[in-house]
């Protein structure tokens, strides 16, 4: 009994390594796997670092992004949008992951 | 049984640590024969080096960002390697954010608000101003001054500074949230200072908007 239930969660681990994982070649610019899609469809939230600057943050299901946010003049925006180590907005809208993210 | 576990977990470990190696022989290999990248796992690169003409090769892996575009418009080089993911801001070379529209929701001309060397706003100029701020939907503000080329650079960068100064104390009074003020003196200008209307046209104060 033991043996098999190992076994299942071992198919089930490479199984998730294949969708999520594998050789997916140089092109990185799409999301494969269970919620497919063009990155350039993420959807973004603030998280404020402990200077109260603000980062673009982004949790889709298994990946996560975390990007600065700039002025355009190229300095950091530190707009008080929320308190420091706070994140906020709809930065875990855009997976559509049905098992969901466990983090 | 402990014993026999940390055997096997050796072996395994050793197993993996010869195919690591083998890997990279292959890639070395692969780089010193095949000019270009290749398509599939130990990719290599080669190079023109640009100053010597000689060509240098890389070991590397291709890895070709898609963009995305933040809610302010400016772009960002995103991949994602399978479970991992990355991001960080399209800069050009200078550092300044490659964007497709901008945020700047308020241009002053300084003509309008202050008297030449002035950083005074009369009390019209203020009323003005505060109707801005008051009727503005954004969450906080940037200010920014700046002047034309005439006078030295320090006297425009503390003459700039000291206009955005003005301003933001005009956004604070209205409760409006300030997040930097800043005077760029004539470093940044927007026109040619060779005109007349060039000139009038540096003559700035902008006000960024963040929503």
């Amino acid at each position: 009994m033991k043996f098999a239930k190992l076994t299942l969660a071992m198919a089930l681990v490479s199984g998730l390594a294949a969708c999520e994982g594998g050789q997916i070649g140089p092109d990185k610019g799409l999301d494969r796997g269970f919620d497919a899609k063009d990155l350039s469809q993420l959807r973004a939230g603030i998280w404020v670092d402990p200077n109260g600057c603000d980062h673009w943050i982004i949790d889709d299901g298994v990946e996560g992004y975390l990007s600065a946010r700039l002025d355009k003049y190229g300095k950091p925006v530190c707009s008080g949008a929320a308190p420091a180590n706070v994140a906020t907005g709809p930065f875990k809208g855009g997976s559509t992951f049905a098992i969901g993210d466990p983090l | 049984m402990a014993d026999i576990m940390t055997k096997a977990l050796r072996a395994i470990m050793k197993g993996a640590a010869i195919a690591s190696l083998g890997a990279i022989a292959i890639a070395s290999t692969a780089s010193a024969q095949q000019y270009g990248y290749g398509t599939a796992t130990g990719i290599a690169g080669a190079v023109q080096g640009v100053a010597t003409g000689t060509t240098r090769t890389v070991l590397g892996e291709r890895y070709i960002p898609n963009i995305w575009v933040d809610p302010d418009g400016c772009e960002h080089w995103v991949m994602d390697d399978g479970v991992e993911g990355y991001m960080t801001p399209h800069t050009n070379r200078q550092g300044i954010p490659v964007c497709r529209r901008g945020n700047v929701c308020g241009v002053m001309n300084s003509d309008q608000f202050f008297a030449t060397d002035s950083f005074h706003i009369s009390g019209a100029g203020k009323q003005q101003l505060a109707n801005f701020f008051r009727s503005s939907s954004a969450s906080a503000y940037i200010i920014a001054g700046h002047t034309d080329s005439r006078a030295s650079d320090a006297y425009n960068m503390r003459l700039s500074y000291n206009r955005a100064a003005s301003v933001a104390n005009v956004a604070r009074s209205t409760g409006a949230r300030v997040a930097d003020v800043r005077g760029y003196g004539e470093r940044m200008p927007r026109a040619s200072n060779g005109t007349r209307q060039g000139m009038a046209q540096n003559r700035r104060v902008e006000i960024i908007c963040i929503r």
